[in-house]
């Protein structure tokens, strides 16, 4: 096997990895905007939140699996009030929303610095396991991400197209107005989605927290990226959300082998650009 | 009916006078407070100033078209570059490298213009987001060109005109050269709104469809005023570098995207002189504040949730209502 094959293909799987990560987020971010019509520039930073409990969690209890559940029951207590006493009057108006939420990332980006500190923090590596793939040794705990990511991915597939509460949820995403009209409790819808997307970006800040530097901005990446995916995939669309997050990160990945970080973010950005000429909408918007 | 669309008619003509005599004041006072002021209070007023600029271009386009951009932090940024990198490359005078601030700005407007513009609401706001982002990382990146986060500094030559020589490091001078710009900016804003182009943007915010209707080429309007926009961020970026004699990918960052839009939702969309308000309050908030608490941005965030709860009008808009009805 030649060396820059197995080079590229460790590439390929690390960004295939992110982009399972970046798939929940972005999922949230599209399943939040498609019900409840807000533009939620806050998710990178509760994907921030996420990542700096878990490093408290890990501190308290010496136990990084136990944050996987911690996180996100107190994620809810506070995406659920957030929701209903801050974001309701800003839904339907989607640069009102925006900027709304600008403000709020600036509240969370400000009290994670005054808690936290702004000195990126690492988490160690709670599976220090590795496998020799290809003759690259390549960590086990990203394996084990990819493990958990699909696992959640299934779980939320499996809550949205074979529930009842699931089809209700879609139900509200194509027509709100309808939806209100056949008797769904549209109110339980919005809190329910909107705390469902927050614990997905926080969920997957817990699992990058391990194998990316804990920061308080680090939020601004996975919000810049999650937009793009967001609007090559459609917005609102959660296939192609999906789809868009896997392939770029795996195409970030690629060309990370022989361009620079910033230059690969770039080359993405034109590949958005190109899409968006050719679709306004997206590439699987309905 | 009739009677009602009169009385509607009228009060907009008082509602746009009311908005003049406070523009004509407020650069009045101005104009006395250069004589005046101590050198540090000069120097924020200074600043203000140029944030009036910045906060009047980003009106075209929000309060004006109804056009949401989170991007303009990029305007700002090419203006500032393009009058600090021009001076230091080309050797030219202060005056010559605001051309290609201008040229900077109308460049990369036309070019995100066309790519954002006929986007619908949620996809224009987040595209210019994307636009900032990607343009303040590759500024942070390309540290050959920017300087990168440190920046790069420039020494302004003299412009000698008719035997006076005009030095942009006196301070005073300084001061009565960005006001000089901000009155031709308000001066020629005023007249493209008074324009019949201005009243196709005005419809184009109060109801797009039927602007689209009545033949009008929507997407070409709405193109033009992001253009004008752009130019005239990109101009109030450059007179920040000259004023600073400095250029740093700071410009960039996504603090002078936020800042337009919340001076415009403070002091009143869609009047052009109603955004200054908004600019003197946040500036003073932020001089003080910053001062007092580290982390003031708590506070911005709040301030930014109250206004859109209360009045997306802004206290111009909030004070002609009270006052008219």
């Amino acid at each position: 096997m030649p060396e820059i094959v197995s080079t590229v293909l460790f590439l390929f799987i690390n960004g295939l990895i992110w982009g399972l990560i970046v798939a929940l987020i972005a999922l949230g971010l599209t399943l939040i905007f498609g019900v409840m019509g807000i533009v939620n520039m806050a998710h990178g930073d509760i994907y921030m939140a996420g990542a700096v409990l878990s490093f408290y969690v890990v501190g308290m209890f010496g136990n990084f699996w136990l944050s996987l559940i911690l996180v996100p029951v107190i994620v809810i207590l506070f995406a659920a009030p957030l929701e209903r006493l801050v974001l309701r009057p800003y839904e339907g108006y989607h640069s009102t929303s925006m900027i709304a939420t600008v403000g709020i990332s600036f509240i969370i980006q400000q009290i994670a610095l005054g808690i936290y500190g702004g000195i990126p923090k690492k988490i160690s590596n709670p599976w220090p396991m590795s496998f020799n793939f290809l003759g690259v040794d390549y960590p086990g705990y990203r394996f084990l991400v990819a493990f958990i990511s699909i696992l959640i991915l299934a779980g939320l597939w499996l809550f949205l197209y074979r529930t009842s509460y699931g089809i209700l949820v879609r139900a509200s995403m194509q027509d709100r107005e309808m939806a209100s009209a056949m008797g769904i409790d549209v109110n339980k819808i919005l809190i329910t989605t909107f705390v469902l997307g927050c614990v997905l970006a926080a969920v997957g800040g817990v699992l990058a927290a391990p194998i990316y530097q804990v920061f308080y901005l680090m939020g601004h990446d996975v919000i810049l990226l999650s937009f793009i995916v967001v609007i090559i995939g459609g917005l609102g669309s959660l296939k192609g959300t999906l789809i868009a997050a896997l392939a770029l990160c795996s195409i970030e990945g690629v060309m990370a082998s022989f361009l620079s970080p910033v230059q690969a973010k770039a080359a993405i950005f034109i590949i958005m650009i190109v899409v968006l000429m050719r679709r306004p909408r997206g590439l699987f918007a309905e | 009916m009739r009677k009602k669309e009169k009385m509607r008619l009228e009060r907009g003509v008082r509602e746009k006078s009311t908005v003049k005599y406070f523009a004509i004041i407020f650069l009045l006072l101005l104009l006395v407070m250069g004589m005046v002021l101590p050198q540090g209070a000069r120097s924020l007023v200074i600043h203000v100033m140029i944030f009036c600029i910045l906060a009047m271009g980003y009106d075209i386009s929000l309060g004006f078209t109804n056009q949401c951009s989170l991007g303009h932090s990029v305007f700002f940024g090419i203006g500032a570059y393009g009058a600090v990198l021009s001076i230091l490359h080309l050797h030219i005078g202060f005056l010559p490298s605001l051309f290609f601030s201008l040229l900077g700005g109308f460049i990369l407007g036309t070019l995100t213009g066309f790519i954002s513009v006929r986007l619908s609401e949620a996809y224009f706001v987040i595209v210019t987001a994307i636009f900032f982002g990607v343009f303040h990382l590759l500024a942070m990146d390309m540290t050959w060109l920017t300087g990168g986060d440190d920046g790069l500094s420039v020494n302004l030559q003299t412009l000698s005109v008719g035997g006076i020589s005009i030095s942009l490091y006196d301070q005073r001078v300084n001061y009565y050269f960005v006001l000089v710009f901000l009155i031709l900016s308000y001066l020629a804003l005023d007249r493209i709104i008074r324009s019949p182009m201005g009243k196709i943007f005005v419809s184009i915010r109060e109801n797009e469809k039927r602007v689209q209707f009545l033949g009008y080429n929507v997407y070409r309007y709405k193109l033009i005023a992001f253009i004008v926009s752009g130019v005239f961020s990109a101009l109030s970026g450059g007179l920040y570098g000259l004023t600073l004699r400095y250029g740093s990918a700071d410009f960039f960052s996504f603090h002078w995207s936020i800042m337009p839009v919340v001076w415009c939702l403070i002091g009143g969309l869609g009047t052009l002189a109603g955004p200054w308000i908004g600019v003197v309050i946040m500036s003073l908030f932020q001089y003080y504040v910053s001062a007092w608490w580290t982390y003031y941005l708590i506070l911005f965030g709040i301030i930014i949730l109250l206004i859109l709860r209360i009045s997306r009008k802004g206290i111009l808009g909030y004070v002609l209502s009270r006052r008219l009805s």
